[in-house]
């Protein structure tokens, strides 16, 4: 098994081989419009062990809705796989996704938006 | 009513400190129904999005430490059964509680770290209110009813957390694809259910933190397919979807925004407490329920 594609399944606990690219993911995802390449494509890149898959945004569109986990006939729980590409970059030396004094609102957003998305986005 | 059912409950953080018309209304509805929510002692944040990382259990130290409080406080007044209302807290609560049921290795590896507290025995059932309610059976609950919400039009919002994932298995309170709790609810108290394509249909979640832009076009279209459906107001269990849906409201217009109430504030109208809504609001949905005078 690739590289990459064995740290994923580590963290996630999901084989990627296990997807035959339908696209389902994908189309029910309500985020794409966001998103550089598609869900289905960043596993794909997965699959082919091409790293390039870590610098895409779409991880981090990735609202953990799970609508593609509840529809993949394959039963890849496919927004764990998402989180294991954000958490590869996460757990790198250095790496930082954000910080909480670029929130521009941050003294209006009750705990539970600040909580959620320091969950996702910090160690 | 006579307190029939004591049960454990966990408030977190939102309807303690962010809303607290939802805990109150939570609270007061319960007692009208029979049921005492008794607060678990000593509980921390939920996390509000469960890590997804199966090779990390340390990011489930917060719920592991309010689920022991709930056990050694259960074993106190002989329930196993924590009930939350925030739908986010029910999820990862849920979540973690199957994890250390069914993954021998993590609830090993939980409870060696834990050691300043007993060790975690899976044994409490996680809960959401809304299914406390349905096994009560909503025929009962709508004999309490003691202010039916007739022509009040309630489109149900379910969000994510209370119906996906559905692995592992368990955590889905209702179908995933087309759940009618909050509609058989909402029909129990005498309301309308309006039916609406965007029901189960993500808010944008975190993202109001930091590309609110995605909340905003999210919960729009949610906020504009409920109004042309003919809803009066959008019915919540859940916190961040509640606060994406305001913020989806004040990008719009006012004519086209719709009123977002937590389906305790409407369960504790009906049965006659207070639904700890605002004045104004409050004179809007009995304006919608053709006015006829409740205090």
């Amino acid at each position: 098994m690739d590289e990459l594609a064995q740290r994923v399944e580590e963290i996630s606990g999901q084989n990627v081989y296990a997807c035959y690219q339908c696209g389902a993911c994908s189309a029910g995802c309500a985020f794409t419009e966001d998103m550089d390449i598609l869900p289905n494509q960043a596993v794909g890149l997965v699959q082919r062990g091409d790293k390039s898959v870590l610098e895409r945004n779409t991880p981090w569109i990735c609202a953990s809705c799970f609508v593609c986990s509840v529809r993949c006939p394959r039963g890849l729980d496919v927004a764990a796989i998402m989180e294991g590409l954000r958490e590869i970059k996460i757990r790198q030396r250095g790496f930082k996704k954000m910080d909480l004094r670029e929130i521009e609102d941050l003294d209006r957003l009750p705990q539970i938006a600040i909580t959620a998305v320091a969950q996702k986005f910090t160690w | 009513m006579v307190i029939e059912v004591e049960l454990l409950y966990y408030p977190g953080c939102s309807l303690k400190n962010s809303y607290p018309e939802f805990e109150l209304s939570a609270l007061e509805a319960c007692e009208k129904l029979g049921v005492k929510l008794l607060e678990i002692p000593d509980w921390a944040c939920c996390g509000v999005n469960p890590s997804l990382a199966t090779d990390n259990v340390m990011r489930h130290l917060g719920v592991v430490h309010s689920l022991i409080n709930a056990r050694e406080k259960g074993r106190e007044i002989g329930t196993n059964v924590v009930a939350t209302g925030c739908s986010m807290c029910y999820n990862v609560f849920r979540r973690v509680n199957l994890i250390l049921r069914d993954e021998p290795d993590a609830l090993e590896t939980v409870n060696a770290f834990m050691d300043d507290q007993p060790d975690y025995v899976p044994e409490v059932e996680v809960v959401h209110l809304l299914t406390v309610l349905r096994e009560m059976g909503f025929e009962k609950i709508q004999e309490e009813v003691i202010k039916p919400l007739k022509g009040l039009k309630v489109a149900s919002y379910y969000g994510c957390a209370l119906l996906r994932p559905n692995k592992p298995e368990g955590i889905p309170i209702d179908d995933p694809e087309n759940p009618t709790v909050l509609e058989d609810l909402m029909r129990g108290l005498g309301a309308e259910p309006v039916e609406f394509p965007f029901k189960v249909e993500c808010c944008g979640n975190y993202h109001v933190a930091l590309r609110p832009d995605i909340v905003e076009m999210r919960t729009r279209k949610i906020i504009g397919s409920a109004k042309s459906r003919g809803a009066n107001l959008l019915v919540s269990s859940c916190p961040l979807c509640s606060y994406n849906l305001e913020r989806g409201n004040e990008a719009l217009r006012e004519e086209e925004r719709i009123p977002v109430v937590f389906f305790t504030q409407l369960l504790a109208l009906a049965l006659g407490a207070d639904p700890h809504l605002n004045e104004k609001l409050k004179g809007r949905i009995l304006s919608w329920m053709g006015g006829d005078g409740l205090a």
